[in-house]
């Protein structure tokens, strides 16, 4: 007997959900094991991590408005880079271009804040991040169609000089940097949120729904327009598929690619403005790494963006629950999020071969083979 | 035991996913002789050969080598059974000599590589008869050099039984004649050889007898000496089939395109296309012929606005289009469509469904920022229909419908634009002889609508049947353009290779120049 891989023809969407509902299960059974050896009850664990402490808690609301801020700039950001994705433009330069957003945000934060009306001064800011971004981004973008460089290689390389320039800012103390606190000796970023701060609107009683959660939903969903039904959509998939299929049907490739880097980038430069926004302040760990986890939101969603809205929730319950639970927890650092977030990551991988094909037992046919 | 074969299969089957690729397959082959493997696309030829070659394993069945039986787990194992195959896409290593090509896969060679392997395999090379520079580069040969490089790679691993997989697709006349030369030569050593190929008049050339597959399952074995090649076709196709192509005669109107004196660079910045002269006129099918790689696919390229043109002109109706970006050259109505090698590099987006596809160049038509979706699918509907694309819906992805699909798919859409010029190279590439015979009704018909074709083909049977001029492409420069229902496939095969410049055939001028011609200085010149 003997073990053989055996390609599918169709996989049922229902299967698919099976294989990778099995693959998120495995996983946490991994952790499980995990957390006995430390000496923690997997269940109570869990239970504390996925309700991320709501439970008999009198200020969950505030649990759930924390939650969004983490979501919206993990959101959004997955969502901008499924646009370069879908043209198989490879920006991993998530991060690099959200800084460079969220220092455009905080310039304007600091510069037209106590001058101009909060309402003109958060667009300006969403406009100067969209901007920077952008132009960030575009560097890569320009560099491939000119010289034909790797994307992945430049991109990757902008967001350390990104990180540099931001941790420069953070560490210089001089008459012009008005980033930082005037009152502190020591190098400390300055707060903005007295200044300006994205508004929210009630509902309920207590909980208080922020204004970017909804704009993130209507920029995610223009996305999904904007790729499945627009012409600059067909143009992303075509050159994504075949670049050269693409010119020979008359199409600018160049065009095509500066502009839909540009959009992916300013689209991260958005999300930055809506974190720094909200947060109120800069700080080196601005992006929370999400220029990195979009990228695996981004792939585990298949680039399909209401998918991409469900894989951030989940992955943001993980994030945010294990901060939660660490502190109840103490032999539990708040690492073990990333720790299961690769665990599954590797595990639906995995399914995803799965849905693709099946192994089968098979009988050894022929007697010897041959050697004797 | 009544006969001891080299090979012997029985009841081969072998299935990938719900698709079975081979049912019950039985097939012998006797020591000694030449069997040639007939069959459409799709019916499952080359999966039969790869299993006997290692690279699959059959679901059931059996095969015996030599009376025995045997179980072929991999390539190794077909190596020590003495069975080498010489794949259509050559297995090389660009970078390496021939003789370090060969050598790679021997075991037990040591660490350090020894100078005496070119001494070794060129004495062996010499003994089968084989012309072979032991130490030239792959990337410096030419295919039929490579190709030999494979059969002499295989001889030299013992190969008793041979497979070569489409060996002619790809060669001229003389060497064809050349390959076959060398395989009657083994197969007077005593190595049995399958072939696998698609012309019709090889298999009568070569062969001792002929097995016919269709959708997978075995039909029958015959000796070549006893059929012919309509009896085989209609065993491999199921019905009777017409194997005569129309070549209808149309009246003549002025030249569409006239290309005069261009030069054209290929994307290393060699001269390509050397200052070449044609002209199409409406109604005409204009073949091209000439090896692989003589500039055809750059010619395709100048044509249809993708590469610029080094010097010299091209006219279209009178107009210059030398310059022009692919998008006006598509609508002044010139279409190209180019079938490469891997079928779908250029002029599908593989990964789209076909309504996607059919909007390619119309995609921007309309007011709007939205896809017109609608028209697509329309479009799309009806080329399915027209030309009887196989195809579950028009959300289908094109790479996932077979060869012949796709290029139907292809083909429909350049159509349906309504060019008055179209631009086609390989449009059967790899087709059966169904679907090449849909195809050249379609081409036809088009011609008959008062379209002119440029047709960049392979097959010289086929274009001297379907063309009505042939143009000889060598190293890129033209070699002379012949009538095709007054050339020969010998005449075509010297001038392919060089041997034969037919460029002033005619002294008053020299190929390729209308008389009528639509470029104003030449007007007054040639009237008469």
């Amino acid at each position: 007997m003997g073990l053989r891989i055996v390609k599918r023809d169709d996989c049922p969407l229902w299967k698919k959900c099976c294989f990778y509902l099995a693959a998120v299960v495995i996983a946490l059974g991994l952790g499980a094991a995990l957390l006995a050896s430390l000496g923690v009850d997997p269940a109570a664990y869990y239970s504390r991590m996925f309700t991320m402490g709501t439970i008999g808690n009198k200020i969950a609301y505030k649990v759930y408005i924390n939650y969004l801020k983490e979501w919206v700039p993990l959101a959004l950001t997955s969502v901008a880079l499924s646009l370069a994705f879908k043209m198989r433009f490879w920006n991993i330069g998530g991060e690099g271009q959200f800084i460079m957003g969220a220092i455009a945000a905080a310039w304007v934060a600091f510069q037209a804040g106590p001058v101009l009306p909060v309402a003109v001064s958060l667009i300006l800011m969403c406009l100067a991040a969209m901007v920077v971004a952008g132009l960030y981004g575009l560097i890569a973008g320009v560099l491939k169609v000119k010289f034909g460089t790797n994307e992945t290689l430049m991109t990757l390389m902008l967001n350390y000089a990104a990180l540099y320039v931001l941790t420069f800012l953070g560490e210089t103390k001089a008459d012009w940097n008005f980033f930082l606190d005037e009152k502190s000796v020591r190098p400390v970023f300055a707060s903005f949120s007295k200044i300006v701060s994205f508004p929210s609107i009630p509902m309920g009683e207590k909980f208080t729904l922020n204004i970017c959660v909804i704009l993130t939903l209507v920029i995610g969903a223009a996305v999904y327009v904007y790729l499945k039904y627009t012409k600059q959509g067909y143009e992303i998939a075509v050159v994504g598929d075949s670049a050269g299929t693409a010119r020979y049907a008359g199409m600018k490739v160049p065009k095509i690619v500066l502009r839909t880097v540009f959009l992916s980038a300013s689209l991260v430069g958005l999300a930055a403005a809506f974190k720094v926004g909200t947060a109120g302040i800069l700080s080196t760990s601005i992006t929370d790494d999400v220029g990195w986890t979009g990228i695996i939101v981004a792939w585990l969603s298949q680039l399909n963006t209401a998918a991409i809205f469900l894989v951030s929730a989940l992955i943001c319950v993980l994030q945010y629950g294990s901060t939660v639970a660490a502190a109840t927890f103490s032999q539990v650092d708040s690492s073990f999020a990333n720790m299961l977030q690769g665990a599954i990551l590797f595990l639906v991988l995995a399914a995803d071969f799965y849905t693709r094909f099946r192994v089968v037992l098979v009988k050894k046919g022929g007697k010897d083979n041959g050697n004797g | 035991m009544p006969q001891q074969y080299a090979i012997a299969l029985k009841g081969i089957c072998k299935s990938f996913g719900s698709v079975a690729a081979n049912k019950n397959v039985d097939l012998n082959v006797r020591p000694g002789e030449i069997l040639a493997l007939l069959g459409e696309n799709g019916s499952g030829k080359t999966t039969l050969m790869n299993m006997l070659s290692g690279i699959y394993k059959p679901d059931s069945g059996q095969i015996f080598v030599e009376g025995k039986e045997v179980s072929i787990d991999s390539p190794e194992d077909a190596k020590r059974l003495g069975i080498g195959m010489v794949h259509q896409h050559f297995k090389l290593v660009d970078v390496f000599s021939a003789a370090d090509n060969i050598w790679m896969g021997k075991e037990k060679t040591g660490l350090t590589l020894k100078k005496d392997r070119y001494d070794q395999i060129e004495e062996m090379a010499k003994k089968f008869g084989f012309d072979l520079d032991p130490r030239k580069k792959v990337y410096n040969m030419s295919v039929s050099e490579k190709q030999t490089l494979e059969i002499v790679k295989v001889l030299y691993y013992g190969a008793k039984i041979i497979i070569l997989d489409e060996p002619t697709a790809v060669l001229t006349v003389q060497e064809i004649r050349k390959l076959f030369g060398v395989l009657r030569r083994m197969k007077e050593e005593g190595h049995s050889i399958i072939i696998i190929t698609h012309k019709l008049n090889e298999v009568m050339e070569i062969s001792d007898r002929v097995a016919i597959l269709r959708k997978g399952e075995y039909i029958t074995t015959v000796n070549t000496s006893e059929t012919n090649e309509q009896a085989l076709t209609e065993w491999m196709v199921g019905h009777k089939v017409d194997l005569n192509i129309d070549r209808p005669p149309m009246a003549k109107t002025r030249p569409l395109l006239e290309v005069r004196d261009v030069t054209i660079r290929s994307d290393e910045g060699a001269v390509a296309i050397d200052s070449v002269n044609f002209y199409i006129r409406g109604g005409e099918i204009l073949g091209v012929a000439g090896i692989a790689g003589c500039g055809q696919k750059e010619l395709c390229e100048a044509i249809a606005g993708l590469r610029p043109i080094e010097k010299g002109q091209m006219i279209h109706k009178g107009d210059n289009i030398v310059g022009l970006s692919p998008k006006a050259i598509l609508e002044k109505g010139i279409s190209m469509s180019f079938i490469p090698e891997d079928r779908l590099g250029m002029g599908l987006a593989p990964s789209l469904s076909i309504t996607d596809n059919m909007l390619l160049k119309n995609y921007a038509d309309g007011k709007g920022p939205f896809v017109d979706r609608k028209r697509g699918r329309a479009d799309a509907e009806q080329v399915i229909r027209e030309l009887e694309v196989v195809t579950p819906s028009t959300q289908t992805p094109v790479r996932r419908l077979s060869g012949g699909n796709v290029q139907k798919v292809l083909l429909g859409r350049e159509i349906k634009a309504g060019p008055n010029v179209i631009i086609t190279a390989y449009p059967v590439r790899g087709l059966d002889i169904n679907s090449s015979y849909a195809i050249y009704n379609i081409l036809n018909k088009q011609k008959q609508a008062g379209v002119g074709i440029l047709f960049v083909g392979e097959d010289l049977d086929v274009m001297i049947a379907l063309c009505d001029k042939i143009m000889v492409l060598c190293h890129g420069k033209v070699m002379g353009v012949v009538h095709a229902h007054k050339t020969t496939k010998e005449e075509l095969g010297l001038m392919m290779t060089g041997a034969l410049d037919l460029t002033y055939k005619y002294e008053d001028k020299p190929a390729g120049f209308a008389k009528d011609t639509r470029f104003e200085t030449r007007d007054e010149a040639e009237e008469d």
